[in-house]
């Protein structure tokens, strides 16, 4: 007889046969076969069973499992005890969850991010503050809550061995990727960030203001990056309605000052007037300005008041005064922004928004001048001459536009070297190489490819082949594949690498549409701003309880990838960068993997491509599996991280020319996106045409997005920016050491203009 | 990112360390995870030469 049990955290407790019963024919319903008298029946024999093992001792929760089980198979109700062994085994995955979670909240609420490399999973999250800590909390919680109930059980046991890694799992039941906000659609009219409404936007300085709000509303609406696809066309609106205003002020001004009379804003709006009548549009910088100009200079001078010279004169000198101080609003409203989207932590309160603009190839006068202000403030950098983090600047480079010398942008294009050389950004993508080209419409800036910082791209549509453009479209969801594994596992037979390949192919494809489905059942009203504002395309076409399902459709789903290089060694003893051989292998397979894609968009008519994975968490998460199953393999897992996408390893020696080439055409294949890198030393850098022939040599090779990195160190104490190697090269400390009062004096004269250390007198 | 005020002689004041990760900038490598530290040490720099 059996009077208590002892539950799993030692407690003891009266025993409850109806329990078991009920846990019993559970398990019979679950199989279809049995009753309750069935129940009772394998309950009543459990406890018998007990009683003879136990003897007067409280049996345990796992001991009383087993006997049900085995007491269902004497019963012989195979299905019902199977039914059983599962439920067992699921609670035991969620309570081992729950403890795995309590594990890791303890460690994000009392271990240093310094030590704690979970905590630094994410580079732009400190996780040593307050907002930080909850943020990886939260993290932690959803993804727990995640992987136990909206996984299937194969695709959960794939993430959780590192087959695959489900990107923003966090998010996994909430939201999608990214989007490129199309400013002047979302400015025209004005809109509503929550409380209270924004009104169409009447000069640089409030188009500057609210790009900025438009990214950072849009950000907590979804869990990757915002990207603006059009800067340059956007804020040329703005310059335009700046120049126009400052110019019949500035009329009225000078009409004021000449006459010696109070108020001459009639005549200054006659004049303008005037103006407009001749060119049928506001004063614009550089366009149709003599006409303009005569007009409203006749309409003063016809007023008697002014002989025809002095009228003219006075046009002519209002007209250069309000081009200058047009250019000094929006260099103003340039570095505002800049400065905003490094400030603002306004992503979920710990973060600043992962946010990246497009631009170059406007080339009106006041895109023109938009482009060469947003160079100018990334140029100057932050308050005390830091690099600027974000945006990530990304340069259209289009050939009759700004590629060659005589193209109109072909300085802002030069200018854009110096800056990039200097500060890392801009970044380059190149609207020439034919899987951009292929969309390309003169006079249609929505059909040139605008990428996402991180190198996310969206272009092809399956789903409305109507709207392949880059605005108001982004990735839904990503999840990577774990090549090197495949490749280990094949033990260098290339059939079985492909046969498991494709298995995985299909259960990352499934899983994806799995998540689709998820996000697609959300309302307009779980996305206040993307979809309530009409930011994602075709949006504003539905109503606050609408489901999204429709217009999701816009966005893509990606496959990714990582470790080319590991999958060619582990396979074949090389990778691409060592041979040519392994340069067609490699692209066999990502090629491969591309079909793939374009098979299953048709199939489903859901835009499916494939992504050269950004991997910044994922770098070391495969990796540190791997060791442990297969241990070191020379090439292959020997070191930290596995090699980025397609990339040649960053540790082997190549030459610039070489990488761009070997790289080049896996952009093509890549059509989610994809990032190629040059590193060059800090010297090289500051040579501008040596940069710039690495651009030129990106452009000829058919590279879709790529940049180029030097190192940008910077001594906060003396202002010193440039390589540092371990001794400051201006004030010779080294890194965590002070320097004298004598010394900082000394400094501050030699370098009045440098940003001083704040703190020093 | 710096610890600027702890002291105004720059005791305990590091280098900030501006390095490109999966696309974004990022301001001090404090920051990065394990992984990422060591590909960038490991990272070879790209001669101009054909």
């Amino acid at each position: 007889m059996i009077k208590s049990i002892v539950k799993r955290d030692g407690r003891v407790v009266l025993y409850d046969e109806a329990k078991i019963a009920a846990a019993a024919l559970k398990a019979l319903e679950a199989s279809g076969a049995g009753d309750a008298a069935l129940a009772a029946q394998v309950a009543n024999a459990v406890e018998e069973r007990l009683t003879a093992q136990c003897g007067s001792e409280p049996p345990k929760i796992e001991q009383i499992q087993d006997a049900v089980e085995q007491e269902l198979m004497r019963a012989g109700c195979e299905d019902a005890a199977k039914q059983f062994i599962l439920y067992r085994a699921n609670r035991t995955r969620i309570r081992e969850a729950n403890t795995s979670l309590m594990r890791a909240i303890d460690e994000i609420t009392s271990v240093d991010a310094r030590v704690s490399d979970m905590k630094r999973d994410n580079a732009n999250i400190d996780g040593n503050t307050a907002m930080g800590s909850m943020l990886q909390i939260g993290t932690a919680g959803a993804k727990a809550y995640n992987a136990a109930y909206l996984l299937t059980p194969e695709q959960a046991k794939a993430y959780r061995e590192g087959d695959i890694h489900i990107h923003d799992f966090d998010f996994y039941a909430l939201t999608t990727t990214c989007c490129q906000i199309d400013l002047l659609r979302l400015f025209h009219g004005g809109f509503s960030t929550g409380h209270g409404y924004l009104r169409e936007p009447q000069g640089i300085a409030s188009y500057a203001a609210l790009a900025a709000i438009a990214i950072q509303s849009n950000q907590n609406d979804q869990h990757g990056g915002q990207g603006v696809p059009n800067f340059d066309y956007a804020m040329a609106e703005g310059v335009r309605k700046t120049f126009a205003k400052l110019y019949q002020s500035g009329l009225q001004d000078a009409l004021e000052d000449v006459l010696d009379s109070y108020d001459e804003s009639v005549l200054a709006k006659m004049a303008v007037d005037a103006g407009r009548a001749v060119t049928g549009e506001e004063p614009r910088l550089g366009t149709d300005t003599e006409d303009f100009d005569a007009a409203a200079a006749k309409v003063i001078a016809d007023t008697g008041r002014l002989s025809d010279e002095a009228a003219a004169h006075m046009v002519k000198h209002v007209r250069a005064r309000a081009l200058r101080r047009t250019d000094r609003e929006t260099y103003q409203a340039m570095e505002g922004f800049v400065h905003n989207l490094n400030t603002m932590h306004s992503r979920a309160g710990a973060q600043t928004p992962f946010s990246s603009i497009n631009y170059g190839t406007d080339t009106s006068p006041e895109g023109r001048l938009a482009i060469r202000n947003i160079l100018k403030a990334e140029d100057a950098g932050l308050g005390h001459g830091e690099t600027p983090i974000f945006p990530i600047h990304i340069f259209k480079v289009k050939e009759g536009v700004n590629y060659n010398p005589g193209d109109p942008n072909f300085d802002l294009f030069e200018y854009s070297c110096k800056v990039s050389a200097k500060r890392l950004f801009p970044n380059y993508v190149f609207l020439d190489s034919p899987f951009n080209l292929q969309y390309y419409k003169p006079g249609h800036p929505e059909t040139e490819v605008a990428t996402m910082g991180c190198r996310t791209r969206v272009m092809a549509n399956t789903a409305y082949p109507d709207a392949e453009i880059a605005y108001s479209r982004g990735n839904l969801s990503f999840t990577s594949i774990n090549l090197p594994r495949l490749a280990i596992e094949a033990k260098g037979d290339e059939k079985k690498f492909y046969e498991s390949l494709d298995a995985m192919l299909e259960l990352v494809a499934q899983q994806l549409y799995d998540r689709f489905e998820i996000q697609a059942a959300k309302h307009v009203y779980n996305y206040p701003f993307l979809m309530g504002q009409g930011v994602w395309l075709d949006s504003d076409k539905l109503g606050p309880n609408d489901e999204v399902r429709e217009v999701l459709r816009h966005g893509s789903l990606s496959i990714g990838f990582i470790g080319l290089a590991e999958t060619l060694t582990a396979l074949y003893g090389h990778h691409h960068g060592e041979t040519d051989e392994m340069q067609q292998k490699g692209l066999e397979i990502i090629g491969h993997m591309r079909e793939f894609c374009d098979k299953r968009s048709k199939q489903t008519g859901l835009n499916y491509g494939l992504l050269a994975t950004p991997a910044e968490g994922l770098s070391g998460r495969f990796i540190r599996m791997d060791q442990k199953r297969y241990g070191k393999i020379p090439g292959v897992t020997d070191r930290e991280y596995y090699t980025n996408s397609f990339h040649i390893p960053v540790w082997f020696p190549i030459s610039a020319y070489e990488k761009i080439q070997k790289e080049a055409p896996y952009h093509a294949l890549t059509n989610a996106g994809h990032i190629s890198y040059v590193e060059l030393d800090g010297d090289t850098a500051n040579n501008v045409e040596a940069f710039e022939a690495v651009v030129r040599c990106m452009h000829d090779a058919g590279i879709g997005y790529g940049s180029i990195n030097h190192p940008v160190d910077r001594d906060p104490v003396c202002g010193y920016v440039g390589v540092i190697g371990e001794v400051c090269p201006r004030c010779g400390r080294r890194s965590g050491e002070a320097l004298s009062e004598e010394k900082l004096a000394e400094l501050k004269k030699l370098y009045p203009n440098a940003t001083p250390y704040c703190g020093c007198t | 990112m710096n610890i600027e005020s702890a002291n105004k002689n720059g005791k305990d004041v590091g280098f900030e360390r501006i390095r490109r990760i999966t696309g974004y900038l990022v301001g001090t490598m404090d920051k990065w995870n394990d992984a990422k530290k060591a590909e960038e040490r490991d990272r070879v720099k790209h001669s101009l030469t054909k």
